[in-house]
């Protein structure tokens, strides 16, 4: 297992491309996490400018145990950028024709299908080990005290998140190796949300209980988004194993359906 | 003899189209094994079947009398149609890639690359090498694993003169190795230069396998020329010719079998005839190969 992710970390550690994409999709994850601050702050002061006045202390954006939901909802908005990382290293693979000369030189197909999860394995854990040093150095900062074991309810929103990228990033890679082309790969995993929603909006007055089955729904299922609770609105502040299930059985489906359309086709 | 390969049946179908039909080929140990045939006879369809990236319709093979595996695919080293790496990488990164996946020892890397002479460029990325050098770097990559085997497919394709003798040269060492080499061309030149054995396919179709020394033997072919006016009755009245053919600044006769040009050059100096011009024709494999091709043909023509 080791091996396969050696072989294809190998491809993309001196990819200039792979550095880029990487860097600033890691980058926009640091400064938009620690940003909300400056963003509560400019909203303040606009306001007071009305002569209105928000106690923006009292929205605890930043304070354990709300910072970890709420900083995994906002990552989540981010994991395109994975996404697309993913979506040019697997096309590369069939623009330059090298997963023929990988299978040549004595991979199998799975082998070289598992090559690829494993750096989306990869790819999504430090993606969460990533947000989780962000959330807890900023947790750290703005939070008046740390309570133990209440400051960490809510601290299973990572795995979570890790599942939310991973299922992702799962789509990204089944879609690399259907369509082969990374323009139109990314032109339709950048559309694919509008699309499910076409959907979803057409049927749910026919099939309400289907929404949440669905693919894309299913993966941003994992972590709800949190806000509307400063706005005294209820929402779900925990991981249900119903949305977890779903998102597991979608991310097994997007992977075995690569593999048979590799298993399948002349490369 | 050990085999190496063997293919039974083995066929491929693009759609309607039949791209390998049927084939059973036979390779042993040792042999430098041409595959030849027109442009889109199926000699690439056949070896990326081989080689596990194109699917077999029908019909199955194995390489040592084993049934196939990615593992099998390790110990052989092959380059199907034009050489495949990743641009973006250096030549010495993408022969690290491969012997990673081959399971090769990094050493072998140096090795190989000064074997072809890429050494000085090594680390210069793939997608600024010239055409030749991508070549060699695909021969190097083939070598990689100490393979015994080797596939090459078209090697020489697209290269200057030059080229192509380096190339040839190093195949040369290669088979002087005594490892076993698939080569798959359709310049006879190439082949009978370096090949012991030879297929020839056309259409999917093997129409003809063998030792390449067998070709050239048989009838023999003499040109001649003397000075003598009724030198066309003469040579007609020959007993060893089966024709007599008039060129330009020479006469040409086709031998039955078992006459040489030793006893023409006798018969006529008998007749006090001495000839100015006198040359066996060696047949070339090209000879052969379009007079298969022909009655290849012609046998598909009967058959319709």
């Amino acid at each position: 297992m080791l091996h396969l992710l050696k072989i294809d970390l190998k491809k993309l550690i001196d990819y200039r491309t792979f550095w880029i994409i990487g860097g600033l999709y890691f980058l926009t994850l640091i400064a938009g996490a620690a940003s909300g601050m400056e963003f509560l702050k400019w909203l303040s002061d606009t306001v007071e400018g009305f002569g209105q006045k928000i106690n923006i202390t009292r929205i605890p954006l930043y304070h354990f145990p709300d910072i970890w939901q709420n900083l995994a909802w906002c990552g989540g908005l981010l994991k395109m950028g994975l996404a697309i990382l993913v979506v040019i290293s697997i096309t590369n693979e069939f623009t330059y024709r090298t997963v023929r000369q990988n299978i040549i030189d004595g991979l199998s197909r799975e082998q070289f299908l598992l090559s690829k999860i494993f750096t989306n394995v990869l790819l999504s854990f430090l993606s969460m080990a990533g947000l989780f040093l962000i959330a807890v150095v900023t947790g750290m900062i703005y939070s008046p005290e740390f309570e133990f074991p209440f400051s960490l309810t809510g601290i299973e929103f990572y795995p979570a998140y890790f599942l939310e990228v991973f299922a992702f990033l799962s789509f990204a890679l089944m879609l690399g190796t259907l369509i082969q082309r990374s323009g139109l790969t990314i032109i339709l995993l950048l559309n694919a949300y509008l699309i499910e929603l076409i959907i979803k909006k057409n049927i749910d007055n026919y099939f309400p209980d289907s929404i949440p089955f669905f693919p894309l729904e299913s993966i941003m299922n994992l972590v709800p988004l949190p806000f509307a609770r400063y706005a005294f609105q209820e929402i779900r502040d925990y991981v249900t194993f119903g949305s977890v299930a779903i998102a597991l059985v979608w991310t097994v489906l997007f992977n075995y359906f690569a593999y048979l359309k590799l298993k399948k086709s002349d490369i | 003899m050990e085999t190496v390969l063997s293919t039974h049946q083995l066929t491929k179908n693009f759609g309607r189209l039949c791209a390998v039909n049927h084939l059973d080929l036979e390779v042993k140990r040792g042999q430098v094994f041409g595959m030849l045939g027109p442009n889109g006879s199926g000699k690439t369809t056949t070896l990326g079947m081989l080689m596990g990236v194109t699917n077999p319709t029908f019909g199955n093979f194995s390489w040592f009398g084993q049934t196939p595996t990615h593992v099998l695919r390790k110990k052989i080293g092959a380059v199907l149609e034009h050489p495949i790496f990743y641009p973006y990488l250096s030549g010495r990164k993408n022969l690290e890639l491969m012997a990673l996946i081959k399971e090769a020892p990094l050493t072998n890397v140096q090795k190989v690359l000064e074997l072809v002479e890429l050494a000085g460029r090594q680390e210069d990325k793939y997608k600024t090498y010239s055409l030749g050098m991508k070549q060699r770097l695909a021969i190097a990559s083939a070598l990689l694993n100490d393979p015994i085997v080797l596939i090459l497919d078209e090697p020489t394709n697209g290269l200057d003169p030059m080229g192509i003798a380096e190339i040839r040269e190093i195949i040369k060492r290669i088979a002087a190795d005594g490892k076993t080499i698939i080569l798959a061309s359709h310049l006879l030149d190439e082949v009978q230069k370096v090949c012991s054995h030879f297929a020839i396919l056309r259409k999917g179709n093997l129409v003809h396998s063998g030792p390449v020394d067998d070709v050239g033997k048989g009838e023999e072919t003499v040109e001649i020329m003397a000075f003598h006016d009724d030198l066309a009755l003469l040579l007609e009245s020959f007993a060893g010719a089966v024709s007599v053919k008039k060129e330009p600044h020479q006469y040409v006769v086709k031998m039955k079998e078992g006459f040489h040009s030793q006893e023409l050059n006798r018969y006529l100096f008998d007749k006090g005839i001495v000839a100015t011009h006198l040359v066996t024709q060696k047949k070339s494999l090209e000879k052969q190969f379009l007079e298969i091709l022909a009655e290849a043909d012609h046998a598909a023509l009967v058959k319709n």
